[in-house]
């Protein structure tokens, strides 16, 4: 019994590798488990999401207060930072991966600023709209007068999406710290595992970015 | 083995207080971005006083295990390069090149711009939902294969993540025609009321 489990534990490739004691998705246990925080992590925004969709589509009308200035030049700019420390991160794991750990580390600390400066971005622009009277169940007074009879739902999912999006870079700048002060002891996995999740946090503002700002543009302003 | 353990207790003790040293410096410099966070106007007497004070103090704080550190020759910053021994025993598997990345970037780039472009031109809502939502498919397309590297992972582990990220955008196209239904249900008695309302008016006169 011992020598058979022995077996089906070192065999290069078992009869059938889905019977257990093998590696059938050929990453290891770590990765797997990134791979399927994400996709969990993919259904609580995309259930914010169709919420936000919902409440938008079944009510008479919805506040588009959105200006060129500085709303979306803030928000384009948030997404071209995200998708340039992306960019940084990818090359972080490829640094990594051909084991120079002193670029992997530098290219970490360039994909933290990037996500730095999208937070910092991110909280003007929050403060901005808090400043105009902004709430999460109450209109500014200026979008209540425009769009009479917009449910005051705006604010509830603004804030919401945006802020659970903030609250992952956030742990995702933090989370990066903590590998690239322990490179020397990570394996390469780890630093991948890391990379996924950065990336993870710009695929959704891929989607939040369109949904949230674009469709609520204002023209007039 | 008594002179052994006393320098252990004053490394130990070493190490508490140079700690020590930088939580304090953190804490004033904490302090002097509370402080310039919070001025109405930043450039007063007062606030430039208070923020340089801090600075000061911070860097006091900081100096002692700087100083140190740098005797000692510790640099916690240095990292060797070429296999460490927690990666001897790792198979790495990386493909792509940074030429391929950076034609994904520019990619991604060009879509987003065409995106902030659609969004001022004047098209039906339903339309520019699809056209967006479908270009950001594309975008989360592109991240997933090349910078979350799917594309050069096992065809099991493809096949496994990406369908439950499909039902999630399914999702949000199965609820549209309910919440047209709700608001259209609400339109519906204020029509008939007010059809009711002018029927009323007209059997009046």
């Amino acid at each position: 019994m011992s020598t058979e489990a022995h077996v089906v534990h070192t065999a290069a490739t078992p009869a059938n590798e889905w019977d257990g004691g093998a590696f059938p998705f050929r990453v290891g246990h770590r990765k797997l488990g990134m791979w399927l925080f994400i996709v969990s992590d993919a259904m609580t925004f995309s259930a914010l999401l169709v919420g936000y969709s919902y409440a938008r589509a079944a009510s008479d009308q919805w506040p588009t207060p959105f200006p060129f200035f500085p709303s979306i030049i803030f928000s384009t700019t948030m997404t071209l930072f995200l998708l340039a420390s992306s960019f940084t991160m990818v090359m972080a794991v490829k640094a990594s991966a051909e084991n120079r750990l002193k670029a992997a580390r530098r290219w970490i600390f360039a994909t933290m600023l990037g996500g730095l400066t999208f937070l910092v971005l991110h909280l003007i622009e929050w403060k901005h709209l808090i400043d105009e009277g902004l709430r999460p169940f109450r209109l500014a007074d200026e979008m209540a007068e425009h769009w009479p009879q917009a449910p005051p739902l705006f604010g509830a999912s603004f804030f919401s999406i945006t802020g659970l999006h903030m609250f992952h870079v956030l742990t995702g700048v933090l989370y990066l710290g903590w590998v690239a002060l322990r490179i020397s002891k990570t394996r390469h996995e780890d630093v991948e595992i890391s990379g996924l999740y950065w990336h993870f946090v710009d695929l959704v503002w891929m989607f939040v970015f369109p949904l949230i700002y674009l469709m609520s543009v204002n023209y007039n302003a | 083995m008594a002179i052994g353990s006393i320098r252990d207790v004053f490394k130990k003790s070493d190490a508490f207080l140079l700690g020590l040293c930088v939580l304090l410096a953190a804490g004033f410099l904490v302090l002097a971005g509370k402080s310039a966070a919070e001025a109405g106007n930043f450039f007063t007497i007062d606030n430039l006083f208070f923020i340089t004070i801090c600075l000061l103090l911070a860097l006091t704080f900081i100096a002692v295990p700087a100083l140190t550190m740098r005797e000692r020759g510790i640099n916690p910053f240095a990292v060797p390069d070429g296999v460490t021994p927690a990666r001897a025993a790792e198979h790495v598997h990386f493909e792509g090149g940074v030429k391929l990345f950076i034609n994904v970037l520019g990619g991604l780039l060009v879509l987003t711009v065409i995106e902030v472009v659609l969004a001022y031109v004047h098209v039906p809502l339903t339309l520019m939902l699809t056209i967006l939502i479908g270009l950001s498919l594309v975008k989360a397309a592109l991240i997933m294969a090349y910078f979350m590297h799917l594309r050069f992972e096992r065809m099991s582990l493809v096949l496994t993540l990406v369908p439950a990220l499909v039902i999630c955008i399914c999702l949000l196209f199965i609820v549209f025609p309910d919440s047209f239904r709700t608001r259209d249900q609400r339109a519906a008695p204020t029509k008939a009321a007010q059809g009711q309302h002018s029927a009323e008016t007209t059997t009046a006169h």
